[in-house]
């Protein structure tokens, strides 16, 4: 005959024994899903690598000059993405207080495509295999300069050109501001358009020439000759 | 007599010496150009070129104001008060001033729309002027602005050129227009900015174009407004037009390259 107090001995450890197998389980069901998130490659984020030094070609409405200046940032590691983050990090400078070319803060840019010269379309069949790739026959149609280079085609927000100063200066500033700094950082970048919204624009704000493409070059180097009398 | 026929005959002879310079290149990087293109390509005959016509555009206008100088001082209406100056003493000195807008509004002809860009531009090439002056006004630095197109130079004009383009062949021209206005400016003590941008519609321009910016003689914004201020920019800017008529040089045109057919090269994506 088992005594009494045995029997509650026995099922209090039976009840230890099933509270410990549970706990073993939660934990080990909690382990395996932290390694299976760890494994799992899904991109949910842009890829940013570790932050870097990177030079913004950055302009003073005093003096109308662009001057080098870098900025230690982290940016993306595709192409495009990178394209796009150079110019909302370079526009971002223009909003801080103090600013020399001060411009209204808020997202600039919309979307940055990178196309590889000369442009070239599809005819021919229906199908990715039966088509074949021509170039224009336009003597004016965009030509890479060497192997590999690309048009930029930045999309700018309406909300950004609608605000942005007008005249001839600081308008002129803003675009080769962009332009050296995606020269600096991304030298395959040939030629350089402008959209505002998806469409062409005339102007920036009534002065500096949207519709023109623009060559991608060092703009620190821009020639300005001022006359004090 | 004799007198009579003999100064007709050396007027005569005037006017064909000066036609003749208007129409052929006459320094020898102009010659030595024109002799390569033409062994090269057909030329044209020059476009006729009004060494006496001086284009105005007063930029903006109607329901773009351009930018705002102060809470009551508009772009649009400091370069229209410009213009009338510089036209003023321009007609005085026997130009023939031909302007895009004369009113707050520019409308097309016979329409109440609103002059695009391009408009101004085709008013400009049509009047084949000795020099093209798009005017505008900021509240930014102070003195005078003046810039050229930020187009690669060309030697020759090519028939049938692109619009967005076709200043091209007039970089040059414009260039040594922007060295005299800056010298007039400079000795009528005016601070001076010279700079290249591309201002629309510059590069559409077939002339010797320049963006003149009119800054605030100090920092006071309000002095773009001074009558006695535009009055002697105006006049500096109209006394180096006197010289330039004489110096302006229209570019060679080239007709455009025979278009052989070539067959489409296609590649396999």
């Amino acid at each position: 005959m088992i005594s009494r107090h045995q029997r509650i001995v026995f099922w209090c450890l039976v009840g230890c024994i099933l509270a410990m197998g549970t706990l073993l389980f939660v934990e080990r069901q909690r382990a395996r899903d932290r390694i299976v998130a760890l494994a799992d490659a899904t991109p949910l984020d842009a890829p940013y690598s570790t932050t870097e030094s990177v030079t913004l070609d950055l302009a003073n409405d005093s003096d109308g000059s662009i001057t080098a200046t870098t900025r230690p940032i982290a940016l993306p590691g595709e192409v495009t993405a990178r394209a796009r983050a150079l110019l909302e990090h370079l526009l971002a400078e223009y909003a801080l207080p103090g600013s020399p070319h001060p411009l209204q803060s808020g997202a600039a840019v919309d979307d940055v495509f990178l196309l590889p010269l000369p442009l070239v379309g599809h005819s021919g069949g229906t199908t990715a295999a039966t088509s074949t790739l021509i170039a224009s026959n336009d003597p004016n149609a965009l030509q890479p300069q060497n192997p590999g280079g690309e048009l930029a085609v930045i999309n700018l927000r309406s909300s950004f050109v609608n605000a942005h100063p007008s005249g001839v200066e600081v308008e002129s500033l803003t675009l080769m501001s962009i332009i050296g700094t995606l020269h600096t950082n991304l030298p395959q970048i040939e030629q350089i358009r402008f959209l505002v919204d998806g469409q062409p624009r005339e102007t920036l704000a009534g002065h500096a020439d949207l519709l023109r493409t623009y060559p991608s070059k060092d703009t620190t180097a821009r020639a300005e000759t001022s006359v004090a009398p | 007599m004799n007198l009579a026929k003999k100064s007709a005959t050396a007027c005569l002879l005037a006017i064909a010496t000066h036609l003749c310079s208007a129409q052929t290149p006459t320094t020898p990087a102009q010659i030595s150009a024109a002799q390569k293109s033409t062994a090269a390509t057909p030329t044209l005959p020059a476009s006729p070129f009004n060494r006496t016509t001086v284009l105005l555009d007063p930029a903006h206008g109607g329901s773009d104001s351009g930018s705002r100088i102060s809470d009551s001082i508009l772009e649009k209406d400091i370069t229209l008060a410009l213009a009338f100056k510089l036209r003023s003493l321009l007609a005085a000195r026997g130009f023939t001033v031909v302007m895009t807008r004369d009113s707050d509004a520019a409308t097309q002809a016979d329409t109440p729309n609103p002059l695009t860009l391009d408009d101004r531009a085709g008013i400009a090439n049509r009047a084949h002027p000795a020099a093209c002056l798009l005017l505008h006004a900021t509240a930014a630095g102070n003195g005078v602005h003046i810039y050229r197109s930020e187009l690669e130079p060309i030697p020759n004009e090519v028939n049938g050129t692109s619009w967005l383009t076709a200043q091209a062949a007039w970089v040059t021209q414009s260039e040594k227009l922007q060295k005299l206005l800056g010298q007039a400016l400079t000795r009528a003590r005016v601070p001076l900015v010279l700079s290249r941008a591309s201002v629309r519609p510059v590069d559409s321009l077939t002339c010797p174009a320049l963006v003149v910016e009119l800054a605030p003689k100090g920092s006071d914004s309000s002095s773009l407004t001074n009558e006695s201020y535009q009055q002697h920019v105006a006049g500096a800017i109209a006394a180096a037009l006197v010289f330039w008529q004489n110096q302006a040089q229209p570019p060679v045109r080239l007709a455009p390259l025979p278009t052989t057919p070539t067959p489409k090269k296609g590649v396999q994506p």
